[in-house]
């Protein structure tokens, strides 16, 4: 064509053959023009005599260079099905103008074409081709960086992180006068590895505090990690799956690292999806624990009564709004709602709801392109209409972006709302159990404590803590011995080390539970060889009350001890 | 580009609000800037999270963690959201003449 093609658009176009898949190909292929799409889209609602933010006009846009290097019609007759290849750079500041700023990747488009086209998959692809030619919002490049250089969103330095967990442990022991009550860092072999956004430590560190004070009066075995604590992922944002499979297997091997058993993404649509749902194909890893939402997780709770909370607690008129990644791209739709009408007494539905739902106005990154605030905020009309519809007073929502995006639509539009999230009501809807009072001596008056260990140093230090602090101990020093005193004795709780001679840790604590009589004995298994859990977990019995690893440290014996001992006088 | 009308004079603002140029920050610029952020008087509390904002700012180029900023100025959580009722990152930070800070905020 003799056209000159700028560095960059060869560079983009080199790009877009390495980046096209059979989704992607499947959806610029498939659009009929039938303009199912349109009124879908938040932005065209908002504008309705503007056709730049229809999303297939948005789409046509991708589709021209699309048609004009891959499809075949379009390099047989270019003229008949509008291919136009990229030339200036200038093409590329008004392709990124509308794949940043005229569109949230939110897929309400999507999952309401006939023809199964998804908008934001080669929306997302195009952010992720003018990212590789350094063209993009000023917003998006500083986080971007933020997350590939200091491993985190909010260049959150290690020292401050830890600095603040400690500081909520403080506040939370000191409230509720409690010292048992922990923010664990690094502790191995948890069932629980929780992982939170950055905005979270760096701003408002108040939900990890309600995060951890359901974990404790949960009784959970928890831990957070020093490094690779953030879930959120601007990789789902800029298109950059080399950043998002970074970004990822960063959050999986912090959790593989811990051998931690499930890995629980704290209330972010976008983390939740990239960690969940995308990182592994992103990061190209095979991870050997579970994930979960902290909604799920707090939902969990409730049903197997391990907390107990009292809805008349949050009383004033609530709805919930769904976050884009969450329910449609998640299917995470249920669980909330459940949880909401366990801890409210007044959740009403806003419509449309669910995979319905409109976007927040800030997804996709949005709320890190300042340049475009003006559009996003008009665009927020259809959102305000929807809250103010509701008639409650305060909204609640699972995605830290939501609740920036819903707080700056309240303002702007004046609505007058509050905006929370589901950790916050759960928290302040929590019974706390009262405690039996555990000074720093004493205790354990009453309770007759068997310990079972075969080395002699083990025994009389955990026997020296245990008697200092008021309990009846007996020893034993191999699995026989044991049983033997165990039947005869009848301790409240039964400390068991792994490896001993003759029957080890495992077999004992498996008669134990088979025994008719002693099965409902409380027994914490003490190892130092953690690897052997195996020894535990796999037999077809009831897990013990508690686990530890040593050494232990004559506080993290007491803490445990006091909790086996208190659950047990709190069942009876 | 934006601008906003401070105590009588124009400044250049980003889309959200934000001083585009920080060091033309003073006392003055921060007393207007108040109202919008929905407190009605600068009190010395006020002032003493705004000019340890601002000095941080300064020393790092970029906002204080909030841990820093409730050790340093011994304001506890609440306190700070009473104080400033936009929060410590979008409310404080304005005040105290900060760009706009990044992620998700």
């Amino acid at each position: 064509m003799g056209m000159q093609r700028s560095y960059k658009c060869e560079r983009v176009i080199e790009r877009l053959h390495k980046k096209v898949n059979r989704q992607v190909v499947a959806s610029l292929e498939a659009c009929v023009h039938c303009g199912m799409c349109t009124d879908q889209c938040h932005y065209v609602l908002a504008n309705p005599g503007d056709v730049t933010y229809m999303p297939s006009y948005k789409a046509d846009k991708l589709r021209k260079f699309f048609k004009a290097h891959i499809d075949w019609t379009g390099r047989t007759f270019p003229w008949w099905v509008s291919a136009r290849s990229l030339y200036t750079d200038q093409e590329l500041e008004e392709l990124k103008d509308t794949v940043f700023g005229k569109c949230t990747n939110c897929r309400r488009c999507s999952i309401n074409c006939p023809m199964g086209v998804d908008m934001a998959t080669f929306n997302r692809m195009a952010r992720g081709l003018l990212v590789s030619v350094g063209v993009m919002p000023e917003g998006v490049a500083v986080v971007a960086k933020d997350q590939w250089e200091i491993g985190n969103q909010m260049g959150v330095l290690r020292e401050d992180y830890i600095d603040t967990l400690t500081w909520m442990e403080e506040e939370l022991q000191a409230e509720h006068n409690d010292p048992a009550i922990k923010i664990p860092i690094d502790k191995m072999d948890c069932d629980v590895v929780y992982s939170i956004n950055p905005r979270e430590v760096k701003y408002d560190p108040r939900t990890i505090a309600d995060a951890a004070l359901i974990f404790h009066v949960a009784g959970e075995n928890w831990t957070m990690a020093s490094e690779g604590w953030d879930m959120t992922n601007f990789g789902l944002f800029n298109g950059d799956d080399d950043l998002g499979g970074a970004v990822a297997r960063r959050c999986y091997e912090a959790t593989e690292n811990l051998r931690g058993k499930k890995l629980v993404i704290s209330e972010c649509g976008h983390g939740y999806r990239s960690t969940r749902c995308e990182g592994q194909n992103w990061g190209q890893k095979d991870i050997p624990f579970a994930m979960e939402s902290s909604v799920i997780t707090m939902l969990r709770y409730i049903k197997e009564g391990r907390i107990k909370v009292d809805k008349t607690t949050n009383t004033e008129p609530v709805t919930y709004h769904d976050s884009c990644n969450n329910a449609r791209s998640c299917g995470m739709t249920e669980e909330p709602r459940e949880l909401l009408n366990l801890v409210c007494t007044d959740f009403r539905e806003m419509h449309p709801n669910r995979a319905e739902n409109f976007c927040c106005t800030g997804g996709g990154g949005a709320m890190s392109m300042s340049e475009y605030t003006p559009r996003r905020l008009k665009s927020a009309a259809v959102k305000a209409a929807q809250l103010k519809a509701t008639g409650a007073k305060c909204v609640v929502t699972s995605c830290h972006n939501c609740v920036d995006g819903l707080t700056d639509l309240i303002r702007h539009y004046e609505l007058g709302m509050k905006v929370t999230q589901l950790v916050n009501l759960v928290a302040n809807a929590l019974i706390i159990p009262e405690r039996r009072h555990a000074a720093a001596v004493g205790g354990l008056e009453g309770y007759k404590i068997l310990l079972a260990d075969d080395e002699p140093d083990t025994l009389a230090y955990f026997e020296t803590v245990l008697a200092d602090h008021g309990a009846q101990v007996i020893l034993a020093t191999d699995g026989d011995e044991a049983l033997d005193l165990a039947r005869k004795e009848k301790p409240d709780l039964i400390t068991l080390d792994l490896s001993m001679p003759g029957r080890d840790g495992g077999e004992v604590f498996e008669i134990l539970r088979k025994d008719p009589v002693l099965s409902q004995t409380k027994v914490c298994i003490i190892t130092g060889k953690p690897e052997l859990r195996r020894l535990i977990y796999d037999r077809p019995v009831p897990p013990p009350e508690g686990y530890l690893t040593k050494p232990v440290s004559e506080d993290d014996l007491m803490l445990n001890v006091r909790k086996v001992l208190e659950h047990t006088h709190h069942e009876s | 580009m934006e601008t906003i009308v401070l105590a009588g004079k124009t400044f250049e603002v980003d889309e959200d609000g934000f001083l585009q140029n920080p060091e033309l920050w003073d006392d003055e610029v921060a007393k207007a800037f108040a109202p919008l952020e929905g407190i009605t008087e600068m009190t010395d509390e006020h002032w003493n999270v705004v000019h340890y904002i601002r000095d941080y700012y300064l020393k790092f180029g970029v906002a204080p963690m909030i841990r820093k900023l409730c050790k340093e100025t011994g304001c506890n959580l609440k306190k700070i959201y009473e104080l400033f009722p936009s929060g410590p990152a979008k409310g404080a930070c304005k005040i105290a003449g900060l760009p706009k800070p990044t992620g998700c905020v």
